[in-house]
């Protein structure tokens, strides 16, 4: 090669490294696209937030943006026009407990709006409506217009006076006696896409939030004897005596979210997660074998967990701890390290409304004063909190239109994490708030199985990728985003092994960082990291109604007769057998001890819509009575198919799926026949039952 | 007068000397019930007798993924459920007031030996009567429950408004369930003894054998209660035995056909409680000399 082709190829290469470095720096400026400095004071009397807040938002994208849409969530709870409130009552699944007292009211108003250089944008607000059916009385989400655009690249800035009116504790926000749990209590820019313009959903009775990543420093201001916590790390604390007041400042970068919590009744305990002493030399080593990632990317980072318990649960701080050490260890040691210092964990103050939600870096949980050992809770509630962190708090997928990617994901992980920390635990049973799982003992699970149990029945409803607000009801809502989603990640696991599972959402994770994934990011991954085109899984159980019913249907063993009645020919001429000769002949094969052999004929059915597709195969498992197996694959595409096998026993049993692969399958009793039945379990399932009624009636007969 | 303990003695004698009723009572309640369940058991055996499941089932695992199952298979037949379940109840609700009229009367014969026959004559006799008393009894239990309880609750709700914790909730949510038993226990009683005035007068009249029962119950409330009360004891009792033995068996193989025995043993017992409450009953009202 010559000079010249080698200096070609050299600039060449560094050209590309130049274009390939480039775009992953501007990426991830890309994603903190806003800075908010805010200033919050609590007025307890009349439970108020008075708030001054500067914004500055970058244009990252192409587009000329001559607008700006916030959400005002609060405003959800300001009166029954309201699409929340409206919803609640429109929802048809069940008493709902959405209903607003008298005075205790929400709501927000923007006092002022201003640039940064003081010409005002209060003349231009106005309420919008994106989402179908319009409720126009809604006012949580608002527009102003900018008197000129903001050019691709440009900043504004944006000086905003607001003041809220706290609710009394309803839908995750509000205030009991002095007791806060503060969330989207300011003023929320949406999420600008490019091409399409903002998106900024109304707060629906079934959904949750979306916004930019962002730089947060918020200034709480409350009474001397408050205990706060906040999203981020407290930098500063600053009293002010005369007035029994103290500000606390906080500060956390690359959060898209931001809320905090007061109350002069909880107890503050901070304890650290020391990632050497949590985890062993031996178990980095197996992860980063079983990953194929170096050790060093393994390496968890310490934690400082700051818990904040109301003082009648504190004989539960070391459950809480236990619970989130686990967390932090194993989504760590699967899914990346968690990137921030801090992590809060609130025990709800009482009567807010607040437990178990998820905010970036801090989360609450909820428990009460008598708990059972053999129950996950509070560690279950613990872990799910703190796993969002990392789908919602991460990779911040808009909930509004693909809730799954978050809950979804999240109780599949919760499901892992607890029973590798904790194994199965006991349905919890009380009576009066009272626990009776030392008296009575109940069934244990493991996350999966109620998964599932939940999840079969919202299939033929919606799929679950539906916009949620848009789901049959809440029911439907639920099912589908937590437990079907859940059963189906669950699903995929079996399909393309444990090890691989992880690896794809490590991937997913640590690709997707900051940069609101959508569905077809997670289908993308799921392909790359699996080597197979897994696409028609989604189409089939994510996208559509489908239900998934594999089964056998037939199942029979009868003696192949080998002497048959008829016109046979022999030596050139035709001889009958008869119905006596037939009989004398096998009479004689038995005295023979001739044996017999058996045509056994295996019918495996699709009872369902759902089909499989891609390289994927179903296998069917035939037990003969001596013990001797016969295993065949189908690719289940057609409604039926029938297997013949010929051989010297009779058959036990057939078994369609014996792997168990096909969780999502929402009939698994039909995924066996056995020739002679049994009844021994349907007996004492019977006889359980029985008892129940002979007591139940026995008891109504009391009011004879 | 003889004390609570001396008659709850006499009363314990005279179910023991006429335990056949408790037979039959526990025989009514088991057919009852086989005609309740045995829809259950034969639908559990079209969907699990020929499947591998239902080997998990006889060992107690994958108790989610099964019921999970037969729950979204037969969603369409949860309608009909409401009739199958309501049905029996009402149908064995009357057939205890049927049934009560036995009981009574024998406890109150001063035959020493118990028939079907006789105690089937006695159910005849008294259930025109004691249906009457039902229907004055669901008078009763409105004032008690519709009234006298909600204005306990309300009274109660008000400290729990201001709570600041959970105490406060445990406490009422378990002391207003206490109320609620002692209401009951209260209303019970008295319309037990409505039926015992009936029996012992041989009286046709439930209307004024109800009235005559609140003079009675006046002068000699809270002896009769505290007596209902050891009974009801007695009945807490057996109930601790019954859950600490099924607690500590073994579940499994044979065990499971002791398992059933000891229910049934606990479910006889209630029936035996049933005829202990009113014999000691009984013989409160017989020894009265207001009565």
């Amino acid at each position: 090669m010559n000079l010249n082709k080698k200096l070609q190829i050299l600039f060449s290469f560094f050209l590309l490294l130049a274009l390939s470095v480039r775009p992953s720096i501007a990426l991830q400026e890309r994603t903190r696209r806003i800075k908010y400095e805010i200033w919050v004071e609590l007025d307890g009397q009349n439970k108020m937030l008075h708030g001054r807040e500067k914004i500055i938002w970058t244009n990252q994208t192409q587009d000329t943006v001559q607008d700006m849409w916030f959400h005002l969530y609060y405003n959800a709870f300001k009166n029954e026009k309201s699409t929340m409130l409206q919803e609640s009552k429109e929802e048809s699944f069940g008493p709902l407990g959405m209903k607003v007292e008298d005075g205790e009211w929400g709501w927000i108003d923007i006092v002022s709006i201003k640039l940064a250089d003081g010409r005002s944008l209060q003349s231009t607000i106005e309420f919008m409506w994106q989402d179908e059916p319009v409720h126009p009385g809604d006012q949580t989400v608002m527009r102003v217009l900018f008197p000129e655009p903001i050019m691709p690249g440009e900043d504004v800035q944006l000086e905003i006076d607001f003041q809220s009116k706290i609710p009394r504790g309803l839908q995750r926000t509000g205030y009991y006696k002095d007791s806060y749990f503060i969330a989207q209590w300011f003023p929320k820019p949406g999420v600008y896409e490019e091409g399409k313009g903002w998106n900024c959903h109304e707060y629906h009775l079934s959904s949750e939030f979306y916004a930019d990543f962002a730089d947060y420093t918020v200034h709480i201001t409350v009474p001397d004897d408050f205990i706060v916590g906040a999203s981020g790390n407290q930098i500063r604390a600053t009293a002010n005596e005369p007035e029994e007041r103290v500000t606390y400042t906080f500060s956390q970068a690359s959060i898209h979210d931001f809320a905090w919590t007061a109350d002069p009744n909880f107890l503050k305990i901070e304890r650290d997660f020391i990632a050497d002493e949590e985890v062993s030399a031996e178990e980095y080593d197996e992860v980063s074998r079983r990953l194929w990632i170096p050790v060093e990317d393994v390496k968890l980072n310490d934690v400082k967990m700051i818990l904040l318990i109301r003082k009648e649960h504190k004989k539960q701080i070391n459950r809480h701890f236990q619970a989130l050490k686990a967390a932090i260890k194993y989504y760590g040691l699967w899914y990346g390290p968690y990137p921030y210092e801090t992590v809060t964990m609130v025990d709800p103050p009482f009567r807010t409304g607040s437990g178990g939600m998820e905010y970036p870096t801090l989360f609450t949980a909820g428990t009460s004063i008598l708990r059972s050992k053999d129950v996950h809770s509070p560690e279950g509630v613990i872990i799910h909190e703190f796993g969002h962190g990392y789908w919602y708090g991460l990779c911040a997928n808009n909930e509004f239109e693909e809730a799954w990617l978050d809950e979804g994901i999240n109780t599949y992980s919760t499901g892992k994490v607890l029973a590798q920390a904790y194994g199965p635990g006991a349905f919890p049973v009380s009576f009066n708030r009272i626990p009776l799982n030392r008296f009575i003992e109940m069934p244990t699970y493991t996350d999966y199985e109620l998964d599932r149990a939940l999840g079969i029945h919202v299939v033929e409803l919606d799929p679950i990728t539906t916009y949620s607000w848009k789901f049959f009801n809440r029911g439907s809502y639920g099912l589908n985003v937590y437990f079907r989603a859940s059963t189906c990640l669950n699903t995929l696991e079996r399909l393309v092994g444990q090890d691989t599972m992880i690896k794809i959402l490590r991937e997913f994770q640590t690709r997707f960082r900051f940069k609101h994934p959508h569905t077809q990011d997670f289908i993308d991954v799921v392909n790359e990291i699996s080597g197979r085109d897994l696409t028609w899984f989604f189409e089939e159980l994510f996208f559509s109604t489908l239900n998934l019913d594999y089964g056998v249907s037939f199942l029979d063993s009868r003696e192949k007769e080998e002497v048959v009645r008829g016109i046979f020919d022999k030596n050139g001429t035709k001889e009958e057998l008869t119905s006596k000769k037939v009989e004398n002949l096998r009479r004689g094969r038995k005295e023979n001890n001739t044996q017999n052999i058996y045509i056994t004929d295996v019918v495996a059915r699709r009872f369902g819509e759902a089909r499989l597709g891609g390289d994927v195969t179903l296998k069917l498992k035939i037990v003969f009575k001596d013990g001797s197996e016969e295993v065949r694959l189908w690719r289940g595409r057609e409604r039926w198919k029938k297997f013949r096998f010929e051989g010297t026993s009779k058959v036990a049993y057939a078994q369609i799926d014996p792997e168990d692969i096909w969780l999502i399958d929402s009939n698994r009793a039909n995924n066996s026949l056995r020739r002679n039945p049994s009844r021994s379990g349907i007996w004492k399932v019977t006889s359980q039952f029985f008892f129940f009624v002979q007591n139940f009636l026995q008891l109504v007969s009391g009011l004879s | 007068m003889m004390g609570i303990f001396k008659l709850f003695g006499l009363g314990f004698q005279t179910v023991n000397k006429k335990i056949k009723i408790a037979v039959y009572l526990w025989v009514v309640n088991l057919l009852f019930s086989l005609v309740v369940i045995a829809p259950l058991y034969f639908l559990l055996q079209s969907e699990f007798s020929r499947s591998l499941l239902e080997n998990q089932i006889a060992k107690g695992n994958d108790f989610l993924i099964w019921m999970g199952d037969f729950i979204f298979k037969n969603r369409d037949f949860y309608p009909a459920l409401l009739g199958w379940i309501l049905v029996p109840l009402l149908l064995y609700l009357f057939f205890n007031i049927f049934l009560s009229g036995g009981v009574i009367g024998r406890i109150a014969s001063r035959d020493e030996k118990t028939s079907l026959s006789n105690f089937l004559s006695d159910c005849g006799k008294y259930f025109y009567r004691f249906f009457r008393v039902f229907l004055i009894s669901l008078i009763g239990f409105i004032v008690f429950f519709g009234v006298i309880y909600k204005l306990i609750s309300a009274l109660l709700e008000i400290w729990t408004e201001n709570a600041s914790t959970e105490w406060p909730l445990i406490f009422v949510s378990n002391l207003k369930f206490l109320i609620a038993v002692l209401l009951f226990s209260i209303a019970r009683m008295f319309f037990d003894y409505v039926k015992i005035r009936l029996v012992v007068e041989d009286s046709k009249k439930a209307v004024r054998s109800t009235l005559l029962n609140f003079a009675f119950l006046g002068k000699k409330f809270f002896r009769a209660w505290s007596l209902y009360l050891l009974v009801g004891l007695v009945v807490v009792i057996l109930f601790i035995i019954f859950i600490l033995v099924h607690r500590i068996s073994p579940q499994n193989g044979i065990f499971f056909i002791f398992l059933f025995l000891w229910q049934q043993l606990y479910v006889f017992s209630r029936m035996w409680t049933k005829m202990l409450f009113f014999s000691t009953e009984y013989h409160f009202a017989a020894l009265n000399p207001n009565h």
